[in-house]
């Protein structure tokens, strides 16, 4: 296939988040500011340190069997695709199902060579756990037919794939924190590369203990009780992370294809790029030099001067190292005296690790079509490295051009995007 | 058996037949309480039924024929007679092994294996 555009363009886009289950409940609460933080019991311990997350309203996930499992009923999910589902499978395909038709396609338009998956998820540490309790407790003799798929990392593509009849490239993302900002920036290279003329990005997580508790032995989760204050990034109080479930998609096409049958273009991919710190499995480079290098490399694959930014979304994850370099790496690129406005929605969804970066890939999006940048929410007291950056409090009409969305990863991982108004 | 940890306690008791029509949930509780083997078939029927593709379109409430084969009339993929067999394990507190299950290819081959499996007389397929 002949080499086509040096962008994609997003037609459509799918959210169930901790903060809405639709475009324009999303939209409503990053400019009014109201998180999806909550008190939350993870496992009936009351000794534990961590207590709260972001759950998303309308789904109860809590079982490892699919028939204890509640989701709201618009989304038709037959039983021969969800018996081989993750709870966070059933979040990425409500996410997918909105996706598309908010890109005004049927499920059967995709199901053709030149549609691509690219997902993105962890895998499910709870499915895991339970099939292999399973068959340890017979010896290893019986075990559920579906545990495998059901569990392992790839169990998004393994079932969104063959839901949907994909037949063109899928393909999972592990990279943790930065994998659905990963799964982004090879979508669009397979449309650059002419490989595909549409790819569906999807990264979801579940939400539990098994899936999130270990990050507190990291001492990585923020053991502050009050929904209001526990996620806010970039303060000066910020002790760590609120984990969120959920899951994002967006639908990538050529521009040329999107605009043949006369779709609604969300916005454009211009360019992105990646980077490692080469330094630590899980802490960010102190300054963040993987981060630059990523940030650096995005505007160049873009052409755009770093002066051109409107709208910066953060990692921050409000743990105290990250934000941090995350700032230090912003002031190095943007300079000392930017007038980019710099936000992270963390502290209104808390942190969705492998969704991550399609959640606040969609959230730019969202601000440059609606002619916002959403705000810094719980920040009272910004870390003085922060110094120079212009980090709103609350939500500000800002009709941007380019915005950019940063992600970063364990193992020094860092994946940046530029995205412009469609025009 | 080990302690569950916290979060299984934690966690809502499964009910593998939630989903499933009152009369269904009625059944298995008979054969639970006394061992009445006439709700075993209804047991099964709806399991059967329950496992069955949404691309085969079945009549909604006439009774699957006992001539009714799994995979050709039914759509049944391998994976789909693996969960079905988990699930009436489950279910009936049995095991059924994988030469078992190989001979059985028909609803009424299904209904008779699993009334003998429980001790019980064979369905008249």
């Amino acid at each position: 296939m002949a080499r086509t555009s040096r962008s994609a363009v997003v037609t459509g886009l799918g959210f169930i988040t901790s903060i809405g289950t639709g475009r324009d409940e999303v939209v409503s609460r990053l400019r009014s500011g109201r998180g999806g933080v909550v008190p939350y019991d993870f496992c009936g311990n009351p000794n534990l340190a961590v207590k709260v997350a972001a759950p998303v309203p309308g789904f109860v996930l809590d079982s490892p069997s699919w028939r204890d499992w509640q989701w709201p009923v618009a989304y038709d999910l037959p039983r021969e695709t969800i018996r081989g589902m993750a709870p966070h499978g059933v979040y990425a395909f409500c996410a997918i199902e909105q996706a598309l038709a908010d890109a005004g396609l049927q499920a059967a338009d995709i199901g053709t060579p030149d549609t691509g998956l690219f997902c993105a998820s962890a895998g499910s540490a709870m499915m895991l756990h339970h099939h292999v309790a399973e068959l340890r407790e017979s010896g290893f003799e019986r075990g559920h037919p579906m545990g495998v798929v059901s569990s392992i990392a790839g169990t998004l593509n393994f079932n969104l794939a063959a839901h949907y009849h994909i037949t063109g490239a899928v393909a999972g993302f592990v990279s943790a924190c930065t994998a659905s900002s990963h799964a982004l920036g090879y979508a669009l290279d397979e449309i650059r590369l002419g490989r595909q003329q549409r790819v569906i990005v999807v990264g979801a997580e579940d939400l539990n203990a098994e899936t999130d508790l270990p990050f507190a032995a990291m001492r990585a989760l923020s053991t502050n009780p009050d929904p209001a204050t526990a996620s806010r990034p970039f303060d000066m109080q910020r002790d760590g992370f609120v984990p969120t479930g959920g899951a994002v998609a967006l639908v990538l096409e050529a521009p040329e294809v999107a605009q043949s049958r006369r779709a609604r273009v969300r916005a454009e991919i211009v360019g992105w790029g990646q980077s490692a710190d080469g330094y630590s499995v899980a802490m960010s480079h102190p300054e963040g030099a993987g981060l630059q290098r990523a940030m650096q490399r995005a505007l160049g694959d873009a052409g755009v001067d770093p002066a051109s930014l409107d709208y910066v979304n953060a990692h921050a994850t409000s743990t105290p190292a990250g934000d941090r370099s995350e700032a230090l790496a912003l002031r190095a690129v943007l300079g000392s005296a930017s007038r980019t406005l710099i936000s992270s929605t963390k502290g209104l969804t808390g942190h969705g690790l492998s969704m991550a970066g399609a959640m606040e890939a969609a959230f730019c999006m969202l601000a440059l079509e609606e002619g916002f940048v959403p705000g810094n929410a719980h920040l009272i007291d910004p870390d003085p490295a922060c110094e120079g950056l212009r980090l709103p409090r609350e939500a500000t009409a800002c009709p941007s051009e380019y915005v950019m969305n940063n992600s970063s990863g364990f193992g020094g991982s860092n994946v940046c995007h530029i995205f412009r108004r469609w025009r | 058996m080990s302690t569950p940890p916290a979060s299984a306690q934690h966690r809502r008791a499964h009910d593998p037949l939630g989903k499933f029509p009152d009369s269904v949930r009625a059944a298995h509780q008979r054969y639970l309480d006394r061992g009445c083997v006439e709700s075993v078939d209804v047991v099964v029927m709806a399991v059967v039924r329950d496992h069955v593709p949404k691309t085969i379109v079945l009549p909604s409430e006439a009774p699957l024929p006992d001539s009714a084969r799994l995979v050709a009339d039914l759509g049944f993929d391998s994976l789909a007679i693996g969960e079905t067999v988990f699930f009436l394990e489950d279910l009936f507190k049995v095991r059924i092994t994988n030469a078992e299950i190989l001979k059985v290819r028909t609803v009424g081959e299904l209904r008779s294996f699993v009334r003998q499996k429980l001790g019980a007389p064979r369905a008249q397929a």
